[in-house]
């Protein structure tokens, strides 16, 4: 995608920016990563990345502590990792993998919350999904609700062409 | 650590906070008015990431002084700093939108929180 050079007539750029973005570009799908969806795909990526730093450390670290949490937190940064780069190619094919990413990602924060209140010997070490994600400001829980419900709206609109 | 050491890193994590917080607002206030990001608000964020990496050079000068810091743990949390606002600032810059900023305000609201988990690890 060709962008306008960054100062010259960057002023101008404002409401209207996201909407001119849309009509440029090729596919309906490309909307996952414009508009709001922009702002998604970076918390998204923030949570890639902060995930995967988190887990690879526990790891390597500390995984005999809570094998259970650190596993589920390694899968998670995995399918934070899996949503980011399916919103940044935004696809017709990346829009059904996101959308299973985000489906599994608030069954995982569900499943996780209500284990680690019944089962706590198994999840002495906090994860992401942990407590519904309460150590991440309950984040995790509501990002893939916002996902879902970002992608369902791109997936409509690119249905009625 | 109430030595002259500990002084300097007291007085460099309220300058951090600070300088994350001023993006964070910033940042949001120009998501929320539709405004692309700057040249000012790009500087802002190209200052936390110099002051992030002086972070890091000073926390590795310094690392002998700290007693029973994870290496793995604290390096880890600060260069995935760096990385957040590094890629965030670039992003900002490539962003034509109101949500550059937003970008920008979403890194600096992580940042925040990863520079008081740098402070409780150092303690």
């Amino acid at each position: 995608m060709k962008r306008r050079s960054r100062f010259g007539g960057a002023g101008a750029a404002s409401a209207n920016d996201a909407h001119a973005e849309e009509t440029r570009t090729s596919t309906p799908y490309s909307a996952m990563h414009t508009g709001p969806g922009r702002a998604l795909t970076a918390v998204y990526g923030v949570f890639a990345l902060s995930a995967t730093a988190r887990a690879g450390y526990q790891l390597i670290r500390e995984f005999d502590v809570a094998p259970i949490a650190y596993s589920l937190s390694a899968l998670a940064a995995v399918i934070y990792i899996l949503a980011t780069i399916c919103l940044v190619i935004g696809n017709r094919v990346a829009h059904r993998i996101a959308l299973t990413a985000c489906g599994i990602e608030f069954l995982g924060v569900i499943v996780v919350g209500i284990l680690s209140h019944t089962h706590p010997e198994d999840f002495a070490k906090p994860s992401v999904w942990s407590n519904f994600g309460s150590g991440y400001g309950f984040i995790p829980l509501v990002l893939p609700l916002i996902g879902l419900w970002w992608l369902v709206h791109v997936g409509r609109r690119a249905a009625k062409g | 650590m109430a030595t002259k050491l500990g002084r300097v890193f007291t007085v460099f994590t309220i300058v951090l906070y600070a300088v994350t917080g001023v993006l964070t607002v910033w940042s949001i206030v120009e998501t929320i008015r539709n405004r692309p990001a700057g040249k000012a608000l790009l500087a802002a964020a190209a200052l936390l990431l110099l002051l992030l990496i002086v972070q890091l050079v000073l926390s590795i000068a310094t690392f002998g002084s700290a007693h029973d810091v994870d290496p793995l743990l604290y390096f880890g949390y600060v260069i995935t700093a760096i990385l957040v606002i590094g890629l965030a600032g670039f992003w900002a810059f490539a962003e034509l939108s109101r949500w550059g900023p937003g970008v920008l305000a979403a890194a600096g609201l992580t940042v925040v929180v990863m520079i008081e988990r740098l402070d409780q690890i150092w303690q």
